[in-house]
């Protein structure tokens, strides 16, 4: 059984509270996996830790994308209800467990904005939105964080229309077309840049799965 | 769409830009290509970095609300050993204009008595069937899309900003909550342990308004759990009901309610 030789696998490791969202990522991954397997068998203490490993970037997601905080911790709730009922659909085959929630969580804040939008608020929200993500407003440990400098830098590296169009659609919801008209680029540069951009990420970061 | 754009889409759909008629054709296609597979994977790795950037700490009240909500829900077998019903799903979603919570109702076993968040535990369920939906309508066309679309509606009322939730109880026993949203001038009744409808009746909706008048809303499907999108508008309606009615249902309701909420 696949669970069972990852639960042997598993580091017997005291619960680690991760309020930085940082950590280090191959371990964190390697724990995941397997109180994700854990979880489908109905663990609830496991899954608790899996909350206190992953809720500040599971609540960051959503609040960048949704930007009220009420409604980014429905979101949030939303999210690990499904993660939790889900858990024994997950396939590590597929990637990490982490790009595995972190997909549940995003999908349900665009459709969450997409859902319940007018343009007008759209629009209040791009302007809200800026250049880029608000880096000042990010609390300053969280900053400090080893792993974010790496993603920051990152970004970095990106062309400017490539940055945007990422930040736009992951950060802002926003879809490919609305991308397009927001940037003023025509669709199918819009799609080769979300390309372009999430492999130079990929590639800078080393997080191939 | 030649081959080259398709293969293009890779990063969009990644970051959940496409729309979704664009994403289930991209899956569609994903089924028969393992590079874009392989390349979805890898960027969505890399998206999920991007997750690390706006890490924040939640209110404490999230974690506690997770796992009270956890507690109310079964997690799912693994998918070898729970073959989707996707026909019983199309035919009582066409049938009666819904979208029964099939994981829900096809459980076999008894559910446990604790449920007060009972109704995160169905809101859980429906975005279950909502992704499954999606994934289907690849193979499905058409029939599914119509559940999708039923889907999305009802998501959009259960998670507008605005949505009001009034609960109450059926005098059959069961329990109904009907989720309005003025902004959307769309209502669902979910009712949970529904007392199957006696031979040859059905469970009619009402809108109901304080001079008496009732407009039918639809029907409630014969399932012990479902979400219906109710018909026409909320408009002046000050209440929801549901009667027992014979099949095919009435002009006007001809017996007691057996549910009666104000809205």
């Amino acid at each position: 059984m696949r669970s069972e030789s990852l639960m042997r696998m598993e580091p017997d490791l005291p619960p680690t509270p991760d309020p930085s969202g940082g950590g280090d990522p191959t371990r964190l991954a390697t724990r995941l996996v397997g109180l994700l397997a854990r979880s489908s068998r109905g663990d609830e203490q496991a899954f608790a830790e899996i909350y206190d490993l992953t809720t500040a970037r599971v609540f960051g997601l959503a609040r960048r994308v949704v930007r009220d905080p009420a409604q980014a911790e429905e979101v949030a709730q939303e999210a690990y209800l499904e993660i939790w009922h889900q858990s024994a659909r997950f396939d590590p085959a597929r990637g990490s467990a982490l790009a595995w929630m972190l997909t549940i969580v995003h999908r349900r804040s665009v459709d969450r904005v997409r859902a319940a939008e007018s343009s007008h608020e759209r629009d209040r929200r791009y302007a809200a939105l800026g250049d880029g993500p608000e880096y000042d407003v990010v609390d300053e440990a969280v900053t400090a964080n080893f792993e974010q400098a790496r993603v920051r830098r990152a970004l970095g590296t990106l062309t400017d229309v490539q940055r945007e169009a990422v930040t736009l659609a992951y950060y802002g919801g926003y879809t490919h077309r609305e991308v397009s008209d927001l940037l003023g680029v025509p669709l199918g540069t819009v799609k080769t840049r979300m390309r372009d951009g999430l492999i130079r990420l990929r590639d800078t970061l080393g997080v191939e799965a | 769409m030649t081959n080259a754009d398709v293969h293009a889409l890779s990063g969009a759909y990644a970051l959940d830009s496409l729309d979704a008629a664009e994403a289930a054709a991209f899956e569609e296609h994903l089924e028969s290509c393992g590079s874009c597979r392989d390349e979805v994977r890898s960027l969505r790795e890399a998206a999920g970095a991007l997750a690390l950037d706006v890490a924040e700490t939640p209110p404490a009240s999230l974690r506690s609300s997770v796992l009270a909500g956890i507690s109310q829900v079964r997690p799912l077998p693994p998918v070898a050993s729970e073959p989707a019903p996707p026909g019983n799903l199309v035919a009582e979603t066409e049938a009666a204009s819904s979208v029964p919570v099939h994981e829900m109702a096809a459980a076999r076993e008894r559910r446990t008595r604790r449920r007060s968040p009972w109704l995160v535990g169905v809101a859980a369920a429906l975005a279950v069937v909502a992704g499954g939906a999606v994934v289907r309508s690849v193979q499905l066309d058409r029939e599914l899309a119509s559940v999708s679309d039923q889907v999305a509606a009802v998501s959009a009322v259960l998670t507008a900003p605005d949505a009001t939730t009034t609960t109450a109880t059926m005098t059959t026993g069961g329990r109904a909550a009907v989720v309005s949203s003025e902004s959307l001038g769309s209502s669902v009744l979910i009712v949970d342990d529904l007392a199957p409808a006696p031979a040859g009746r059905t469970y009619q909706i009402w809108y109901l308004s304080d001079s008496g008048a009732a407009v039918s809303a639809g029907f409630v499907p014969d399932v012990r759990r479902s979400a219906v999108l109710l018909q026409g508008d909320l408009g002046a309606a000050s209440g929801i009901g549901v009667t027992v009615e014979p099949e095919g249902g009435s002009s006007a309701p001809t017996t007691t309610p057996v549910l009666a909420v104000a809205v």
